[in-house]
């Protein structure tokens, strides 16, 4: 009997701790979803804020738009993101491979090198990074700015494919040589299909990185033209008046993108997580 | 023109010695194997595959951070782009004299700590509840870990209209519950407004603490755990001698890089208070990017990176040492 009560208490203990936190994530969520839904003098009625908007209105998503050249935004985002994530994705799949299935002089420091790129304050490579690339004429370049995810984004990307590497058996490729794959054929037909999820994992992460980012946008990027989305909605705050609504409607459909990612692939990123961190 | 031939002069000396450096590291290394069995020719294949990799981390990454550490020794200020000159130490002793220099410190270190902890223990306690499976997990942590995948340019801005003094829903709620009795003005309020971007980092990061300690549970083999209910184990101590001890080596790993990170990232502080009031809520790096892209004195930003640096070096060789990580497995 005492042994029941017990279990039944760790059961209602386990379903309020996840409850609350469903409810931690969910709400801030729903706060800026609601917001971007609502009228401007609703929003700034101080007297009575409105949990659930009393006229509901597409509006804010229009004028962002309309008035603040968001396609050019979501534009910019998606190349650089989608450019450099596939770059990132192709080198981490050749250097994972390379240290995952060779043994050879420095790898250990490569990996070494690999992780201290991770110590290093993001800031501290930007400002030199601002200098140079005023003086090859890179700054307010997408160009410049795919240069900048590649490589911050890259040394995580290949850690994770090694390891996701040195899972993979190897002698599942050796039967394919054995069976007369050449090694181009083997890597095509053998090793990269079974692969799929960790380089879709892989290929989020750098997109993800590249998406979210927004200091060195900041930085590198001073024309609206080449703004990415952080960037493009951070130049409207700051002024006297915030437009909260429309503010909220551009953080709506900045976060759609990698929440549906993340959501679809979310096993395999959680996945590529705890591979990339952990050494087994 | 004659700054890029500096650059360029600069550039292929420092290429110049990385080849030295691996021709002679190749050359040691024969002559070390000779000895053991026959010379065999190198095999070029892997550095085929990982020289991508490497090129490109040594040209944007190694280069750029050698010309911070420069510049961290020049009076490096781009207003005055004819007075750039080497001033030794001026740079560090203007840090240590500043007398704004205590104060950010101290903020770094309050942000690092509070966020750090309270991290942890919420991750490890959604981990533990999400351990033993159940109907709809996978959907429940595709939405519990989402916050992993936002960016901290939308969490600030979603926290910053939160506690807004006038409209935010934080204070509305607190009114309605009768918990204070005016708006406080969260942003403007010296130690408030650093408050806040502790509660929207701690958001976003209890996913990742989640995420791997629930990895490093689910690798604990089942047995142990019957084993010990064999031998008449209550939870408590089942969970202090068996599930810490075996998911310390994460633990551990997380800690140390969560640290690190958490104390490098500033796009939250940049977001929701840009380090106001009156510097109360600028930590290091944030404080960095203020001095080199407000005040446009890159020589200071630099000669503070590398203080900073310093100090995460040291916190590492010191946090491994106190956690006496090489027992417990290997980098």
């Amino acid at each position: 009997m005492k042994q029941k009560t017990r279990k039944t208490l760790m059961l209602i203990g386990r379903v309020l701790i996840l409850t609350f936190f469903l409810l931690a994530v969910i709400l801030p969520i729903y706060w800026m979803v609601i917001t971007s839904l609502k009228t401007a003098p609703e929003i700034i009625n101080a007297q009575s804020i409105t949990y659930f908007p009393k006229v509901t209105t597409m509006e804010n998503y229009a004028s962002l738009f309309e008035m603040y050249n968001y396609g050019q935004l979501l534009e910019n985002s998606l190349i650089v993101s989608i450019t450099s994530g596939i770059c990132v994705t192709l080198l981490s799949i050749l250097g994972g491979y390379g240290m995952a299935r060779y043994d050879f002089h420095g790898k250990n420091s490569l990996v070494l090198l690999a992780l201290v790129t991770q110590m290093i304050p993001s800031i501290l490579v930007i400002i030199p990074l601002y200098i140079i690339f005023s003086q090859i004429g890179l700054i307010n370049t997408r160009f410049g700015l795919f240069l900048f995810y590649l490589m911050s984004n890259l040394p995580f990307c290949v850690i994770t494919m090694r390891s996701f590497f040195e899972r993979f058996p190897h002698s599942l490729e050796e039967a394919a040589r054995i069976d007369g794959c050449t090694k181009v054929q083997s890597m095509f037909k053998v090793v990269l299909p079974i692969m799929t999820p960790g380089i879709i994992a892989v290929f989020i992460f750098a997109f993800i990185g590249a998406w979210n980012e927004l200091i060195a946008g900041t930085v590198f990027i001073n024309t609206p033209d080449v703004w990415t989305i952080p960037v493009g909605l951070k130049s409207l705050i700051g002024k006297y008046s915030v437009n909260w609504g429309v503010l909220m409607a551009g953080g709506v459909l900045a976060l759609l993108p990698t929440a549906i990612m993340f959501g679809f692939m979310q096993k395999y990123v959680v996945e590529g997580l705890t591979a990339g961190a952990v050494k087994e | 023109m004659k700054i890029v031939m500096k650059y360029l002069l600069f550039y292929f000396i420092l290429l110049a010695a990385i080849c030295l450096i691996v021709l002679y590291a190749i050359h040691l290394h024969r002559k070390h194997k000779k000895s053991v069995r026959p010379r065999n020719k190198i095999n070029l294949e892997p550095f085929f595959y990982t020289a991508p990799v490497f090129i490109l981390l040594v040209l944007m990454f190694g280069y750029p951070l050698l010309n911070s550490f420069i510049m961290a020794f020049e009076n490096y200020k781009l207003t005055e782009p004819d007075r750039i000159y080497i001033n030794g130490f001026d740079n560090f002793t203007k840090i240590f004299s500043d007398s704004d220099f205590l104060l950010i410190a101290k903020n770094s270190l309050i942000y690092v700590v509070l966020c750090v902890l309270f991290q942890f223990i919420f991750g490890m306690i959604l981990a533990l509840a999400l351990r033993k499976k159940f109907r709809g997990r996978g959907v429940y942590q595709a939405i519990v870990f989402l916050p992993w995948a936002l960016s901290g340019f939308v969490v600030g801005l979603l926290f910053r209209w939160s506690f807004n003094g006038e409209y935010g829903i934080v204070n509305d709620v607190l009114l309605k519950m009768h918990v204070i009795q005016d708006r406080i003005p969260w942003l403007g309020t010296p130690g408030y407004s650093l408050l806040v971007v502790i509660i929207a980092m701690i958001w976003m990061g209890i996913p990742f603490f989640a995420i791997m300690i629930l990895a490093a549970l689910q690798s604990i083999p089942k047995e142990i755990y019957e084993a010990a209910d064999m031998d008449g184990c209550g939870a408590i101590k089942k969970f202090f001698s068996i599930t810490i001890p075996f998911i310390k080596p994460t633990i551990i790993m997380t800690l140390l890089l969560r640290t690190i990170w958490i104390f490098n990232s500033f796009d939250l502080i940049v977001v929701i208070t840009g380090g106001g009031p009156a510097n109360t809520s600028q930590t290091i790096p944030s404080y960095m990017y203020t001095m080199a892209f407000s005040s446009y004195d890159f020589g200071m930003a630099a000669a503070l990176g590398v203080v900073l640096i310093m100090v995460l070096g040291l916190y590492s060789i010191f946090f491994l040492k106190m956690t006496k990580y090489s027992q417990a497995g290997d980098f």
